[in-house]
């Protein structure tokens, strides 16, 4: 059914028969003057708040009521449109709208967004990966989409562990090409269809994933001019000092809205044969 | 639009029959959506998008109004625009997106912190 939504960031349902549209409207010149969240719908639909662009008054940001409640909805007609992949949809506290996607459908959900005509999300701004070593599909892959005719960006989240290959949405933006190989080069993660994917950061000989977190911040090997062989070599590290680790958290709460209830042992039943 | 030279974009021309190619383009996306089951909320959405588009293709009878009131950008960037999704709405026919979620996110994949 309809994706899950969290009880703290409850998406309302309130859309109505209305496709909704991150509408702005570009001038017919070849300036287009960029404008936020504006209706292009009927002509008859109010603005709802919005005042649209002269050439007295600049273009006013919208309010982020305004813009939250358009993304909410935004939010809500993509999880409708796309029930079997989207797992969940979010909003964050500062407006940025994030869709949870099952790994299988990321290259649906992204040609979905980039062909959709209420949608136009035709820019990838960024990938990224965010490695959290905790949970089983430790990769939390990330794309970052920006919609030019409605200037409006997007978050797609997925997640993949260590050996499960990801579709490369490389034929659909060609921009991803060096922001997967990247994090192909940085955390390990492999591209399916990716038409070249190889280190592009790390040295030429160089092993092992760099921004995973078990990696440690030094790295294993030091590189250095050596005389006598009059060639660079590489060794194992070695450090004059050893690594000072600072623990630096705080000794007060950080997120008292997240605490966990401790975890207590059940309390022990009191059995009729117990002596 | 006889007076308009240039889009003012590279790559994309200018069109000399906006009007009927757009009636094209939103009525083979309205002909494409038919075939997706009628309680998928793509279907629901993609039509009325549609159905809006034709109608005010035929009541706005000014070409400069019409620019302005069919959607952001100029009649090329529209015409485009419906071209992609015309593409996307044969792709949601074998992709089936409308059936509910099959694969749930393993367990705590999505907590945060």
């Amino acid at each position: 059914m309809a994706s899950l939504f969290r009880s703290g960031l409850r998406l309302a349902r309130n859309f109505g028969t209305k496709a909704t549209v991150l509408g702005s409207h570009s001038s017919i010149t070849r300036y287009s003057i960029p404008s936020c969240a504006k209706y292009s719908t009927d002509v008859s639909e109010t603005s709802s708040g919005i005042i649209q662009p002269t050439e007295q008054i600049p273009a006013v940001r919208v309010s982020p009521e305004i813009a939250r409640q358009k993304l909410v909805e935004y939010g809500n007609f993509v999880s409708e449109c796309l029930p079997k992949f989207v797992q969940q949809v979010q909003i964050t506290h500062t407006n940025e709208l994030e869709l949870l996607v099952d790994p299988e459908y990321i290259v649906q959900v992204i040609s979905f967004l980039k062909d959709n005509a209420l949608s136009q999300f035709t820019n990838l701004s960024d990938i990224t990966v965010v490695d959290v070593p905790t949970r089983p599909c430790r990769f939390e892959l990330v794309y970052n989409l920006l919609s030019l005719a409605y200037n409006q960006r997007i978050r797609v989240k997925s997640y993949t562990d260590e050996l499960t290959a990801v579709d490369s949405i490389v034929e659909i933006h060609e921009g991803a090409n060096w922001y997967e190989r990247e994090i192909w080069d940085m955390f390990g993660v492999f591209f399916k269809n990716h038409p070249d994917l190889r280190r592009i950061l790390t040295d030429y000989g160089f092993d092992g994933h760099p921004f995973r977190k078990d990696f440690p911040l030094s790295g294993y090997y030091e590189v250095r001019y050596d005389d006598e062989t009059e060639r660079i070599v590489r060794e194992p590290l070695e450090m004059a000092q050893e690594f000072r680790k600072f623990d630096l958290t705080s000794p007060w709460e950080a997120f008292p809205k997240y605490r966990k209830p401790a975890e207590l042992p059940p309390p022990p039943t009191e059995t009729e044969d117990k002596k | 639009m006889a007076s308009k030279i240039s889009t003012g974009l590279v790559g994309l021309a200018v069109e000399a029959n906006p009007r009927q190619k757009l009636n094209i383009l939103y009525n083979s996306i309205l002909s494409v959506v038919s075939k997706i089951p009628a309680t998928a909320s793509y279907r629901k959405y993609t039509e009325e998008f549609a159905n809006q588009q034709l109608k005010k293709l035929d009541t706005i009878k000014d070409d400069v109004q019409l620019e302005i009131d069919l959607g952001p950008g100029q009649f090329e960037e529209v015409i485009y625009n419906a071209k992609a999704e015309l593409r996307l709405a044969r792709k949601m026919i074998s992709w089936k997106p409308w059936e509910g979620l099959v694969v749930q996110p393993p367990p705590g994949q999505w907590d945060w912190p």
